[in-house]
C-alpha cells in the first residue's frame, strides 16, 4: 500500500459492512415511502377516494406518519455508519490527515452508498406496490377498479424523499467532520449517551399527556366548527394531537430509564437495564418511531374488519331482503315484472309491500361561508327552503315497516337507523314543510323518531297533512319504495343482480346522480351562482366521480347512486368486490407500515447487541452463564419490540375507540361497533403473533452473532 | 525546540467552566526523552492534547521548531501532526484493517504517498524494533507490546522533530512495558528522536533524561536524572511525588 488511493481502497473493504447496512436501511426507506407513494397517488386509488374525504385524509396521514418514521430510522443508520467510522477518521486526524483529504473520503463514500440505494429503492418501489397489489387481486379480490394505473408523479414524492435521504446523509457527514476535537471523534464509538435524569411521574404524566393529546386532537377541529363557526387550516387542528406524541415520548423515556417495575429489585435487571439507559437517546427515539409506525399499521389495518364486520352485521339484521326505489316518472319494474323475473330465476317472493314517498322542502339553517385572512368563517342563516327530504305518511309507513304509528297532524317523526344513529336526522330543527311546485306550506313540531334501517333519513307525516302538502306534486317530486321477501334469500344471487341491472338499464340520465344530488339546494346554487356542484357536468371540477351506469359494478356507484337498491344477497356478496379498493389500499398500507416496523426493530435489536458486544465478553469472563447471557440479551431485544408495541397497539386501540364513540349521534359504541372492534381485536392478535414470531427470529439471529 | 508558555485551558463541567490548565509552562530541548507526571485530573493529558493540536487552549503559546502553532490555520496544523509530529496512545490507535507495515506506512502515505526510500525505511523500523516477523500480519494478531512498537515505530515514520506518547505502557504488561521504553530510547539513541511521554508509572519516567511534575493544573516540580542510575532517580522520583501529595506516593501511583 502506497498511496491515499490504496489506503481508501483498503479502507472501503474493511468497512463493506458497515456501508452495507447504512446502505441497506436508506434502500429500505426509500423503498417502502416509493411503494406507498405510488400506491397512494395512483389514479386507481385517487378514483375511489374523494378529495377532501376522510380515507384520504387517513392515508395521507399514515404517509406523513410513514415518512417521519423513515426519515428518523435513515438519520438513526446514518448515526450508526458515522459512529462506526469515528474511530477510523478520528486516527487519520490524529495523524495529520487534513479535513479535506477526509471530506472527499467520506462524502464519496456516502455519496455512492445514498445514491445506489436511493436509485434501487426508487426503481424497485415501484415495482413492489405493482406486484403487492396484483398478489391482492390473484389472492383476495380481483374488480374491474382493481385494475392498477400509476402516475408518474409519484416519482416526485420518492425524488423527494431520496434528495431528503441524499442531504440528511450529507448534512450528518459534514458534522461528523466539521467537530473540532480529535479526542471526541476517536472516542464517539465508545461513547455511551447519558440520558438526563427522569422523574418518576414522567411515566404517567406521559400516559395522561397521550389522552388528552388524543381527545384535544380528535375534538378540536369539531370544536372549532361548531362553536366558533372557524374551518382552520388543517395543520392548525393538528397541533392539537401535540401532546399525545411529548406523552408518548415521556411514557417511552420512562420505560426506558426508571421502568415501571419500581417494586422488584434493582438488581434483578441491572445488566440490561444500565445498557439501555446509556444508549437511551437511540433507544427512545428508535422506540418513538416504532411506536408511530406500528399505530399507522394497525390504523390502517383495523379499516377492513372494522367496515366489513359493520356491514356484515347491519346486512344480516335487514328487515326486508329486498328494497329499492324510484322517480316515480321513471319506467323501472313493476310487482308483475319483479315476480315474473323472479319465477324465471326460480325465486319465490313472499311478501310484497310498496309505498309511495314525497319530496319536500324543509327549511334549516344554511351554513354561509365568508373567506376571511384567517381562513373560512360561516354564520347559519335561517331559510325557508334549506334542502328537500323525503317524506312518507304514516300510511306508508305502516305498510312498509309492519307499524302501527298514528302522528298527531302538525308533527313529524324522523327515521333512524336500528341503532337509533341519525346522521342528519334532525326534526327538532324542521319547523316547515313546504311543497316547492304548489309553495304550499305545513307548520311541523317533532315528534318521536322511528328506527329503520332501509328507510332511514326519512321523515313521516300525518296522513292528512302528507295528502295535503304533496297535492298537485308531479312526478319528478315523488318517489315509490319496494319491500319484498324471497324464499332462500341467499340462493337468490343471480335474481338479485339481474334486478339491479334491469333498474339501472331502465334508470334515465335524470336520475344518474349522487345520493346527496338535491334539487332545492341546486335550484337554490344556480340562482345564486350559476352552478350546481353535484351537477354530472360539475363533478370534475369539484374531484368527483361521475356516477355512470357503465361502471354500475364500482364502489363509487354502488355506494353513491341516488337510487341504488338494496338487495341483501347482493350487497353481501358484492361486498368485497365493491370496497375492493379500499379494503386493499389499506391493507396495503399496513403491509408497509408493517414492514418498516420489522426491519427496524431488527436492525435496532442487532445494534443493540452489537454495541454490547464487549460487556458480554467481559460478563463471560466474569464467570456469566449461557443462560445468564441470553436472558440479557433477551431482556433488552424484547424492550426493543414490546414497549413500542404495547404502547402503539394500546394508543391506536384506544383512540380508535374514542372515534367510534363520539362518531355518533348519540354518543356511544353501537352494536356494528363492538363487532368491529372485536375484529380489530382479532387483527391485533395476529398483528401482534407475527411481531412476536419476527422477535425469537431476530433473538436467534443474536445469539448466533454473540456467539451465546 | 519545544517551548510551552503560559498554557491555559479550561472545559465546562455540568455548566460550570473548571481550568485544568493554570498556566503550565516547560521546554524540551532536541533529543531530550521528557515524561509528565501527576494524579488523576492534574492536565497531563489535556496539556499533552494541547501540544498535539489536537484541542485548542485558551490562552498561552506553544512554539514547536520555531513555529508558533496558534497562529495556524486549520490545514497546517494538520501538516505539523504529520510531518512534525509522531504519536503513540495508550490504546495504540492502529487501524484494524491494515497490517503493521501499512500501519507504519500511514503518516507517509497521509503526506502524499510511498515512494521506495519510505518502504524501505519502514522495513528498517520494524527490523530495528524487533516487529520485522510480523509485519504482514493485522493488529488483531499480534501482542499488546508488539501493536506499541508498531506504534512507535509509525510514530517515526515522518522523522518528527516530537514524539508524544500517551500512557503508552498503560495497557502493557510490565515486560512488554519495558521493550516498549526500551523502543523510545533506542529511537533517541539511534535516530536522534525527542520524545514528550505521559505516564502514571515511575518505572517508565525512571528512563527518561528529565521528569515534570504536574499538581492541579500547574507545573509542581521538575527533576533532571543527572548522572543518578536509573533505580536512584526512580527512588528520587517516588520521594518527589510523595511530598507532592502530602506524604502517600503510593497514591498518586495507583
Amino acid at each position: 500500500m502506497r498511496s491515499w488511493r490504496d489506503l481508501d481502497r483498503t479502507l472501503g473493504r474493511q468497512g463493506r459492512k458497515n456501508d452495507l447496512l447504512l446502505l441497506l436501511c436508506c434502500f429500505g426507506s426509500v423503498l417502502l415511502i416509493t411503494a406507498y407513494v405510488t400506491i397512494m397517488r395512483s389514479p386507481t386509488v385517487l378514483t375511489v377516494l374523494p378529495e377532501g374525504g376522510d380515507s384520504r385524509k387517513q392515508v395521507m396521514m399514515i404517509f406523513i406518519l410513514a415518512v417521519i418514521g423513515c426519515g428518523a430510522f435513515t438519520t438513526y443508520a446514518s448515526g450508526l455508519y458515522f459512529r462506526a467510522k469515528s474511530r477510523q477518521t478520528g486516527i487519520l486526524m490524529a495523524l495529520g490527515a487534513s479535513r479535506f483529504q477526509l471530506r472527499r473520503m467520506l462524502y464519496r463514500d456516502v455519496g455512492r452508498i445514498t445514491l445506489i440505494a436511493c436509485a434501487a429503492g426508487a426503481l424497485l418501489g415501484t415495482p413492489l406496490a405493482w406486484g403487492l397489489w396484483q398478489l391482492f387481486r390473484l389472492l383476495v379480490v380481483d374488480s374491474e377498479q382493481m385494475r392498477l394505473t400509476l402516475d408518474p408523479q409519484a416519482y416526485l414524492f420518492a425524488l423527494a424523499f431520496s434528495l431528503f435521504v441524499i442531504v440528511m446523509v450529507f448534512l450528518m457527514a459534514r458534522r461528523f467532520l466539521r467537530r473540532a476535537n480529535i479526542i471526541d471523534i476517536v472516542n464517539e464509538a465508545r461513547r455511551s449517551e447519558p440520558i438526563r435524569e427522569v422523574k418518576g411521574w414522567y411515566g404517567w404524566a406521559g400516559l395522561l399527556l397521550m389522552a388528552v393529546g388524543g381527545f384535544l386532537g380528535y375534538m378540536a377541529p369539531g370544536f372549532f366548527v361548531t362553536q366558533l363557526h372557524w374551518y382552520p387550516p388543517e395543520g392548525l387542528t393538528a397541533i392539537f394531537y401535540a401532546p399525545l406524541f411529548v406523552g408518548l415520548y415521556m411514557v417511552l423515556l420512562h420505560t426506558v430509564v426508571n421502568g415501571w417495575r419500581r417494586g422488584r429489585s434493582r438488581y434483578h435487571n441491572l445488566i440490561p437495564n444500565s445498557m439501555m439507559k446509556f444508549q437511551g437517546r437511540q433507544t427512545v427515539r428508535n422506540m418513538l418511531v416504532i411506536t408511530v409506525l406500528l399505530a399507522g399499521a394497525y390504523f390502517a389495518s383495523f379499516y377492513a374488519p372494522m367496515l366489513g364486520t359493520g356491514n356484515a352485521l347491519s346486512m344480516e339484521e335487514r328487515p326486508v331482503d329486498y328494497a329499492y326505489h324510484y322517480r316515480a316518472d321513471q319506467d323501472i319494474p313493476q310487482e308483475g315484472e319483479v315476480r315474473a323475473l323472479a319465477e324465471d330465476c326460480g325465486v319465490t317472493i313472499t311478501s310484497w309491500a310498496e309505498a309511495p314517498m314525497a319530496r319536500l322542502a324543509v327549511d334549516g339553517m344554511e351554513h354561509v361561508e365568508t373567506e376571511g385572512t384567517l381562513g373560512t368563517t360561516w354564520e347559519a342563516v335561517y331559510q325557508e327552503r334549506q334542502r328537500s327530504e323525503l317524506f312518507l305518511s304514516e300510511s306508508a309507513w305502516n305498510t312498509l315497516a309492519g307499524d302501527h304509528l298514528d302522528l298527531a297532524p302538525g308533527t313529524v317523526s324522523g327515521i333512524f337507523d336500528r341503532n337509533g344513529n341519525g346522521n342528519g336526522v334532525f326534526t327538532d330543527q324542521i319547523t316547515l314543510v313546504t311543497n316547492v311546485v304548489t309553495g304550499e306550506t305545513l307548520s311541523v313540531t317533532p315528534a318521536e323518531g322511528q328506527k329503520h334501517d332501509m328507510l332511514f333519513g326519512r321523515f313521516i307525516l300525518d296522513d292528512g297533512d302528507y295528502a295535503a302538502i304533496t297535492q298537485g306534486l308531479p312526478e319528478i317530486w315523488r318517489e315509490e319504495m319496494i319491500f319484498f321477501n324471497v324464499e332462500n334469500c341467499e340462493d337468490t344471487y343471480y335474481f338479485a343482480k339481474a334486478l339491479f341491472h334491469e333498474i339501472v338499464d331502465r334508470s334515465g340520465e335524470e336520475v344518474e346522480v349522487y345520493d346527496a344530488w338535491d334539487p332545492v339546494v341546486r335550484q337554490r346554487d344556480l340562482e345564486e351562482e350559476g352552478y350546481y356542484f353535484l351537477d354530472p357536468d360539475q363533478l370534475e371540477r369539484f374531484g368527483f366521480t361521475t356516477i355512470d351506469y357503465d361502471q354500475r359494478d364500482s364502489s363509487e356507484f354502488r355506494n353513491y347512486w341516488a337510487y341504488m337498491p338494496q338487495f341483501r344477497v347482493l350487497d353481501q356478496n358484492d361486498f368485497i368486490r365493491t370496497m375492493a379498493v379500499f379494503l386493499m389500499l389499506f391493507l396495503f398500507i399496513a403491509i408497509i407500515c408493517f414492514a418498516a416496523v420489522l426491519v427496524i426493530a431488527y436492525t435496532r435489536s442487532l445494534t443493540v447487541a452489537l454495541t454490547g458486544r464487549q460487556m458480554y465478553e467481559d460478563l463471560g469472563r466474569l464467570g456469566a452463564s449461557k443462560r445468564y447471557l441470553r436472558k440479557t440479551v433477551r431482556s433488552q431485544i424484547r424492550r426493543v419490540f414490546f414497549t413500542p408495541s404495547l404502547v402503539g397497539t394500546a394508543a391506536i386501540y384506544a383512540l380508535y375507540a374514542m372515534i367510534m364513540y363520539f362518531n355518533g349521534d348519540p354518543l356511544g359504541w353501537t352494536p356494528d361497533e363492538f363487532a368491529g372492534m372485536g375484529a380489530c381485536l382479532l387483527v391485533v392478535a395476529a398483528g401482534s403473533g407475527v411481531l412476536y414470531g419476527f422477535y425469537r427470529f431476530t433473538r436467534r439471529k443474536v445469539y448466533a452473532m454473540l456467539g451465546i | 525546540m519545544l517551548y510551552v508558555e503560559n498554557l491555559k485551558k479550561s472545559y465546562m463541567v455540568g455548566g460550570q467552566p473548571v481550568e485544568v490548565l493554570k498556566g503550565v509552562s516547560l521546554q524540551l530541548a532536541q533529543g531530550e526523552f521528557v515524561a509528565v507526571m501527576g494524579p488523576s485530573g492534574s492536565g497531563k493529558t489535556t496539556l499533552l492534547n494541547g501540544i498535539s493540536c489536537y484541542i485548542a487552549a485558551d490562552s498561552g503559546q506553544i512554539t514547536l521548531g520555531g513555529e508558533k502553532l496558534a497562529d495556524l490555520g486549520e490545514e497546517a496544523l494538520a501538516k505539523v501532526r504529520n510531518e512534525k509530529l509522531g504519536f503513540v496512545f495508550q490504546d495504540f490507535m492502529l487501524l484494524d484493517g491494515l497490517t503493521v507495515r501499512d500501519n507504519i506506512l500511514l503518516p507517509r502515505i497521509i503526506a502524499g504517498g510511498v515512494d521506495d526510500e519510505g518502504e524501505r525505511y519502514a522495513d528498517q523500523l520494524c527490523e530495528a524494533f524487533g516487529i520485522g516477523h510480523i509485519k504482514g500480519k493485522f493488529p488483531a494478531e499480534i501482542s499488546g507490546g508488539e501493536k506499541q512498537r508498531c506504534a512507535v515505530a509509525r510514530a517515526l515514520m515522518n522523522h518528527p522533530l516530537l514524539i508524544l506518547a500517551d500512557e503508552p505502557t498503560g495497557n502493557l504488561d510490565s515486560k512488554s512495558s519495558r521493550t516498549v521504553i526500551e523502543t523510545f530510547l533506542q529511537a533517541r539513541r539511534e535516530l536522534g528522536a525527542t520524545i514528550f511521554m505521559v505516564t502514571h508509572d515511575s518505572f517508565a519516567a525512571s528512563f527518561c533524561d528529565r521528569v515534570v511534575l504536574l499538581k492541579d493544573g500547574t507545573v509542581s516540580n521538575q527533576l533532571s536524572r543527572g548522572g543518578d542510575s536509573r533505580g536512584a532517580f526512580q527512588d528520587r522520583l517516588l520521594g518527589a511525588i510523595r511530598e507532592m501529595s502530602g506524604g502517600d506516593g503510593d497514591a498518586v501511583l495507583a
